[in-house]
């Protein structure tokens, strides 16, 4: 169960329930459950009912009343490049990090 | 439905690196159920990451922290609820506030669902799974090492939930 479903989709799973929510919110809306209810009942129930691989059923849940909220994450558009520079070094400090924890 | 990949590797070329090499599979793994999921042992796998106290901010609202990042495949007890949080993935920190941990680790929510009979049984612990950004370690190293523990744990099937 998630969020991003073209990732999911290129990698390729069995049974996935999509949830077109902001990342993070593979289960429910937050505080909300019967948004939980139903993400979780989707999910299961693909356990059963899918019979062949790559099924993937999209969750009736709205996660807004319009999609403003799709244009922001990793939006390039809204970044200055002083905050660009400032991402990239942190990347580096991760890969450095990485590096000296495997 | 947000383009996740386009999305990625513009967001990563602005800052001058190659584009990300998602995994692209022809090949799609599926195994049909051996009997009825009522009948069957749940495990929970999660990419959430274990709290540390000595790192610093991973709560509500926090930057990534890529010093919360874990690199090796574990296991934790379901109950009590391990503390388990997301400030080592890029989720989408604009509209998600992360103050619920029930959006991403549905340990209460398999709890109701296995009292509600939905299945048996839920293993007593789940697995955690490392973002690692490799698909040669994920594929070789952690997805072998997590399968080994759903085996180990006797479970018949697996949730996956990645932030």
């Amino acid at each position: 169960m998630g969020c991003a479903r073209d990732i999911v989709e290129s990698v390729g799973v069995a049974r996935f329930w999509w949830s077109d929510f902001p990342l993070g919110h593979s289960v429910r809306m937050p505080h909300d459950v019967v948004s939980q209810r139903a993400t979780l009942a989707g999910a299961l129930s693909l356990f059963d009912a899918a019979d062949e691989p790559g099924t993937t059923v999209a969750s009736t849940q709205v996660w807004a009343d319009d999609d403003a909220w799709k244009k922001d994450f990793m939006d390039v558009a809204s970044l200055s490049t002083a905050h660009l520079e400032k991402l990239k070094k942190g990347h580096e400090e991760t890969r450095a990090m990485k590096a000296t924890s495997r | 439905m947000i383009p996740y990949i386009e999305r990625t590797r513009a967001y990563y070329s602005a800052q001058g690196y190659p584009p990300y090499d998602w995994a692209c599979n022809d090949t799609i793994a599926f195994t049909a159920m051996p009997k009825p999921l009522r009948e069957c042992r749940l495990a929970l796998i999660t990419t959430a990451a274990p709290y540390q106290e000595s790192l610093p901010d991973q709560g509500p609202g926090a930057p990534y922290n890529a010093a919360a990042k874990f690199y090796d495949v574990f296991s934790a007890p379901l109950d009590p609820c391990p503390d388990l949080r997301i400030s080592h993935i890029a989720y989408d920190r604009k509209h998600c506030k992360a103050d619920d941990i029930n959006t991403w680790l549905p340990v209460w929510a398999l709890f109701q669902a296995q009292s509600d009979g939905a299945f048996a049984e839920l293993a007593p612990e789940l697995i955690g799974v490392p973002t690692n950004r490799s698909q040669r370690v994920t594929t070789q190293q952690d997805a072998p090492a997590a399968l080994a523990r759903v085996q180990t744990m006797q479970a018949d099937v697996a949730l996956l939930v990645p932030t």
